[in-house]
């Protein structure tokens, strides 16, 4: 136990809680030794008279203590519960907060993806639409006739396929 | 350490009913109650002299002990635990006392420091027979001299000499260092064997 001032080696010296070096060089500073130990003595003494007239206080009532503590308990967390109820269970401000910018989040990101679907490159650049189809099945039972249209290009294209004669009404003038 | 522990309760851990406590059974608590309600009382009584006071106080002590039981973790014994709460509010109450009494019990500053640490204690010139004493007076006596230690001080020489408390224990329910545990008991002590010399010699 290290101590340093005159008060604590002396508490300690009266508790005998000094041991060997410690206890050797206290005893040793003393003054009058006789005297230093006669305090000691009348210090336990001290010590034995408080612990035997301090110690058993009676508690009257005991049982009435413990009632009343009961009661004070249950009626405090009953004045505290209403506090409780009132609060919001799960919708606190900050999750408000983070569920609303997570909604947002999550809707900006849907937008751009819609946005930036783009044709792939395997698609015709016309964007075509078969706008119509005639062929004689008697004359051309193989033939088929597709007219593709490219909007951007304003640019309109008969494709004939298998023809083995061209109708007259379409022959070009 | 005295408590009113029956073996059928002795049964029951102590660290089974803090933990039931934890959990928010009272009943749990109830048995702890049961088992330092004297002690608590009888510490309490001893700092403060009166027994409605002393009754309130330890009340008090109970229900905060019961409203942060769930933050205790168990690296001190429960009752040092205890002691430290019972101590917050005896020790906060003596204070608030001394304020509206305007200081006349104790104080610290001028009584205690009268004492000079290398002094020996010396009989009081009115020594009283202890044959023509009776037990009252002498209860009497000993809370006088208490009462004009301040707060620390008085639950310092409790501790230490009703509850053969620990220098260590002592300053963790009080809060402090060891060596303030220690000061304290020192100049305690010379103050009560100035005042008692008389009373403790011939009993």
């Amino acid at each position: 136990m290290f101590m340093k001032t005159f008060e604590e080696k002396w508490t300690a010296w009266v508790d005998d809680q000094l041991t060997g070096r410690e206890l050797a060089e206290f005893e040793a500073s003393l003054p009058d030794q006789a005297a230093a130990l006669a305090e000691k003595n009348s210090a336990r003494q001290l010590g034995t008279f408080l612990k035997e007239q301090l110690a058993a206080v009676p508690m009257g009532n005991a049982d009435f203590f413990s009632h009343q503590l009961s009661e004070r308990i249950v009626r405090d967390e009953r004045a505290a519960a209403p506090a409780r109820s009132d609060s919001p269970s799960w919708w606190t401000i900050p999750r408000l907060f983070w569920t609303g910018a997570t909604s947002l989040a999550i809707f900006v990101v849907c937008a751009v993806m819609v946005i930036n679907i783009r044709p792939t490159a395997d698609h015709s650049q016309y964007l075509t639409q078969i706008l119509n189809a005639r062929v004689d099945p008697t004359l051309s039972p193989n033939a088929t006739v597709s007219i593709f249209e490219s909007k951007e290009d304003k640019v309109t294209v008969l494709w004939v396929d298998g023809l083995k004669s061209l109708p007259s009404e379409f022959a070009s003038k | 350490m005295h408590t009113e522990a029956t073996p059928a309760q002795a049964d029951v851990s102590e660290f089974d009913l803090i933990k039931r406590c934890q959990a928010g059974e009272t009943a749990a608590f109830d048995e702890l109650v049961t088992r330092y309600r004297t002690r608590i009382f009888g510490m309490i009584y001893n700092m403060v002299h009166n027994e409605q006071d002393a009754w309130d106080l330890a009340q008090d002590s109970f229900v905060k002990a019961w409203k942060s039981i769930g933050r205790f973790q168990g690296k001190s014994s429960f009752y040092t635990w205890m002691y430290r709460i019972v101590m917050n509010v005896t020790i906060d109450w003596l204070r608030k006392k001394q304020v509206k009494g305007g200081g006349t019990e104790f104080d610290d500053a001028v009584q205690l420091k009268e004492v000079d640490p290398a002094s020996k204690t010396l009989p009081r010139a009115e020594a009283m027979p202890h044959e023509h004493m009776e037990h009252g007076e002498i209860r009497a006596r000993i809370d006088k001299a208490i009462s004009q230690l301040s707060p620390e001080h008085r639950a310092v020489v409790l501790m230490k000499e009703t509850e053969d408390m620990q220098y260590h224990e002592i300053a963790e329910s009080l809060g402090c260092s060891i060596g303030t545990v220690m000061s304290r008991l020192f100049y305690a002590r010379k103050k009560l064997q100035n005042l008692l010399r008389d009373v403790y010699e011939n009993v």
